[in-house]
């Protein structure tokens, strides 16, 4: 191992190291908006940021929503529970799209701001975890990916995003968004970090039965695939900087392969509507009066009550329970969310097919970073249609990396590698070597030794 | 008529359906948890005993089990429910296809599912109070196919379900909750959350009368969901469109799918069909030994143990008598040594039927009386009371008085003192 972490658990002299550390993160924290709340009594251990989806005990966690102002876990999410004391310090909660509901980290009050150029988006949902790691010089973030949440921001801030393999990370302790697609992963900067971090975290849980104790392989694989289809709807720089980069990965021993799935245009509908679907029964527990947002007023019937209440959802998670509702309903549900579970499968073996021998690789995001004036003009058909490369890995559970493999005009730009189901340590593998001849940017160090 | 019942009961586990707070405590919403409150962040974990549990119940029920079972989220909004959805169950349910046999018919069993109770309510006049300790508490859901046709088979259907409940480790004493569907003519009618079995025969029987009258008067019989009110022993319309039920259901993504084909399902004894066959083959009333049985594994084991050793009526006398003594858990050596004392003309007093429990010969020989002693006493007593005698035909005081008289000396099974004494008396007649 070696890398941010390890030079920094060896260091042993602290003396102000957290005030000043806490100071110049409140101070960039006011101007990119990226904590949600910043723990000033850290004073031991290496700063790590956990998503605000994740419980930590006795800190207020809220999923960046109004629906879950001041609710306070009395416990920790296993991941957070299982990284050791005398090593990780909790520094803070950082900000996100409301449920994890959003492509771009704007769907929040006081959206976080891309670190390289504040007029930009991060992207989303981990957008704070994003930032986070993006301006402190030795951090993890403890982050969570349904559709490409870890993936997304990760690319746009110029960090690494690592989702693992469905159901090596136990979500308890996660606030749901659709739990048979939510996976917590780490945000880094080294792909040392990261597996580091993984090794911590990973590993099956009686508090998540969804949760495995399933062997880890590193095979590693020479061949990577391009399915032409994710390519399509590929701006032009970005595809020509993708070229670029697979120009250098061939250089140390990489082939590429062309491969077509026609059917994967069909997954962002089919993600959407199961996701969906399982969002609207999730968030069916916020009805304000046992946790988060409460309605003291309790004159009216439970009904009214209960519309008050849920009345406090933003804009985008009130169109996710809709649609999802509607999706599940019995006169519809065969042709929506029965198919779309079908589709998954189809999916699953597709991709399964060409994971046996190859990676699969791909810009991490269609488009360049976009400004938060543009990515706010966005309809939610177009912004859906943004996840098209980060769906399909996270649709079918697959373990996948976004890694900063480029900058154009000063703004980074994200490649993503998927690799085949537990084949999670492969993939941090390949990250180790393109680091061993590219060298990632940061324009902040807050922390640095 | 067709009824088809939903019959809710609290399997008998340690702790919850989904978490580990116990299914026992009594101060309100002390017994619970993150889980069992929905917490944001939570995640149910299936409870092991309770699927053993619910799958005993399927099997007992002639159900096919299911290879992999597994759960859905019922979703629907009121406050008793903390995550506005109930795991429940419907394809994967744990067993489904069984049967329960009633004395001329047989009873299809549609399904047998595991699910989570919700939080209690207790109505005050101007607020209501949760409880969340019944929160999470597994219940097994068992739904009938509509093939009960008469008051006299939903009553036996009861009877026999409840028996294999208990057979199965249920306890049937708790709170049994059904949902009653019930239809004279052409739609059905629900009647929802029905508490115990006298409510369920009065709620049936005022539905027979008021549908019955809608047909007679030829008023359509709406469909529709009723409530049963035990006061006014009637039902009232819940005022709820029956299309208006959309639950949702979708995959519980929160929980894996269980394989069941490792887990030992444990047989459970059928006590009626025991009792048919006992009776027939040793020439008893069956009524009696269903009536000794039914909700008695221990009399049951006696019985069997028993009529291999001894006359089968004396073992069925022996039993009610063990009963009556609340004695029932004796060993079955000691019904054994029972049995042979009663086979040699020797009735044991209540000391010795008390002294069987720990074997305590000495004290068991000291307290029987031979038969013949008793006829003797029964003779004497006749001879000298002439006028007990008299009045015995039109005084039942004079009778039972003779009968008191003796088992105030003999503290014997008065069965024996009052079959004799009509004997003898009959003779003087």
């Amino acid at each position: 191992m070696k890398g941010g972490i390890e030079e920094f658990l060896k260091t042993e002299k602290f003396e102000g190291y957290y005030e000043e550390l806490i100071v110049e993160l409140e101070k960039l924290n006011s101007k990119l908006h990226i904590f949600s709340n910043i723990n000033k009594g850290l004073s031991t251990g290496l700063p790590f940021s956990v998503k605000d989806n994740i419980c930590v005990k006795d800190v207020v966690s809220t999923a960046s929503s109004q629906m879950l102002n001041g609710y306070t876990p009395p416990f920790n999410a296993t991941a957070i529970e299982r990284l050791p004391k005398e090593e990780f310090g909790f520094i803070g909660k950082t900000k996100m799209d409301e449920f994890g509901f959003g492509t771009f980290g704007i769907n929040c009050k006081d959206h976080p701001l891309n670190p390289f150029d504040d007029r930009y988006v991060t992207g989303g949902s981990s957008a704070g975890s994003a930032v986070a790691t993006a301006v402190l010089k030795h951090h993890i973030s403890i982050a969570e990916s349904t559709g490409g949440s870890i993936s997304c921001p990760a690319a746009f801030c110029g960090i690494i995003g690592f989702t693992p393999t469905y159901g090596l990370v136990s979500r308890y302790g996660l606030i749901d968004y659709a739990s048979s697609l939510d996976k917590i992963g780490v945000m880094g900067r080294s792909s040392a970090d990261i597996r580091y971090v993984f090794d911590k975290i990973k590993g099956s849980d009686r508090y998540d039965t969804t949760c495995v104790d399933h062997p880890i392989s590193k095979e590693s694989r020479k061949k990577l695939v391009i399915i032409d289809q994710l390519m399509a709807g590929v701006d032009e720089e970005i595809a020509s900087s993708f070229d670029r980069t697979i120009g250098k990965l061939q250089n140390i021993g990489y082939y590429v392969e062309h491969k077509s799935i026609p059917f994967i245009e069909k997954t962002i509908p089919a993600y959407y509507i199961a996701s969906m679907a399982e969002a609207s029964t999730n968030l069916a527990k916020f009805t304000g009066f046992k946790y988060g947002l409460k309605i003291n007023d309790f004159s009216k019937g439970y009904n009214d009550f209960f519309t008050e209440a849920r009345n406090n959802f933003g804009l985008e998670a009130k169109r996710r329970i809709v649609l999802g509702t509607f999706v599940r309903s019995s006169s519809v549900k065969s042709k929506y969310y029965e198919k779309a579970l079908r589709l998954r499968h189809m999916m699953i073996n597709a991709l399964g097919v060409i994971l046996k021998d190859g990676f699969i690789i791909s810009p991490t995001m269609p488009i360049k970073t976009p400004t938060v004036k543009e990515a706010e003009d966005f309809d939610p058909v177009k912004e859906y249609s943004i996840d098209s490369i980060t769906v399909p890995p996270n649709f079918a559970g697959l373990p996948h990396i976004s890694f900063p493999s480029d900058y154009i005009k000063g703004m980074p730009v994200g490649t993503q590698i998927v690799a085949n189901h537990f084949n999670d340590y492969a993939l941090l593998d390949f990250v180790e070597r393109w680091e061993s001849q590219f060298e990632y940017r940061f324009k902040y160090n807050v922390g640095a030794l | 008529m067709k009824i088809g019942l939903e019959v809710h009961v609290a399997l008998p586990t340690e702790t919850k359906l989904f978490c580990s707070c116990s299914t026992n405590a009594d101060e309100p919403n002390t017994s619970i948890c993150p889980v069992c409150l929905g917490f944001p962040g939570s995640k149910p974990m299936l409870n092991d005993a309770a699927l053993k549990s619910a799958l005993t119940v399927a099997k007992a029920l002639h159900c096919k089990i299911n290879d992999n079972t597994y759960f859905l989220r019922k979703v629907y909004f009121y406050p008793d429910l903390p995550k506005s959805y109930q795991i429940t169950q419907l394809d994967g349910a744990i067993g489904h296809g069984g049967y329960v046999d009633i004395s001329k018919k047989r009873i299809r069993i549609r399904r047998v599912q595991l699910e989570e109770d919700p939080a209690k309510i207790i109505r005050e006049d101007e607020y209501s109070l949760l409880d969340f300790n019944r929160s999470g508490i597994p219940l097994n859901e068992i739904v009938t196919e509509p093939d009960i046709e008469t008051e006299e088979e939903l009553r036996e259907f009861v009877n026999e379900l409840r028996s294999i409940l208990y057979y199965a480790g249920v306890d049937i004493n708790k709170e049994m909750k059904t949902d009653l569907n019930i239809s004279l003519g052409e739609e059905r009618v629900e009647i929802k959350n029905v508490t115990g079995i006298k409510n369920l025969v009065d709620a049936e029987r005022f539905e027979v009368k008021r549908q019955g009258e809608l047909i007679s008067r030829n008023q359509k019989i709406p469909k529709e969901t009723r409530a049963y009110n035990s006061e006014t022993l009637s039902t009232i319309s819940s005022r709820e469109k029956e299309s208006d039920e959309e639950y949702g259901f979708i995959y519980e993504p929160d929980l894996a799918s269980y394989p069941t084909g490792d887990i030992v399902i444990p047989e459970v004894v059928i006590a009626s069909d025991v009792a048919r066959q006992l009776s027939s083959k040793y020439g008893l009333n069956e009524a009696t030994v269903k009536e000794l049985v039914m909700f008695d594994r221990h009399a049951l084991g006696l019985v069997q143990y028993g009529l291999k050793r001894s006359n089968a009526n004396r073992v069925i006398n022996a039993i009610e008598l063990l009963k009556r003594h609340g004695n029932i858990t004796i060993s079955d050596e000691s019904f054994g040594k029972m049995l042979s004392y009663l086979d040699k003309g020797l009735l044991l007093n209540e000391d010795a039927i008390k002294s069987l429990q720990e074997n305590r010969q000495v004290e068991i020989e000291k307290n029987t009386v031979s038969t013949k002693e008793i006829d003797k006493a029964i003779l004497g007593i006749v001879a000298q009371r002439q006028d007990l005698v008299r009045e015995y035909k039109t005084n039942s005081k004079a009778f039972n008085f003779i009968v008191g008289m003796l088992l105030k000396k003999y503290k014997v099974n008065p069965k024996y003192i009052s079959e004799r004494l009509a004997e003898v008396l009959k003779d003087k007649a």
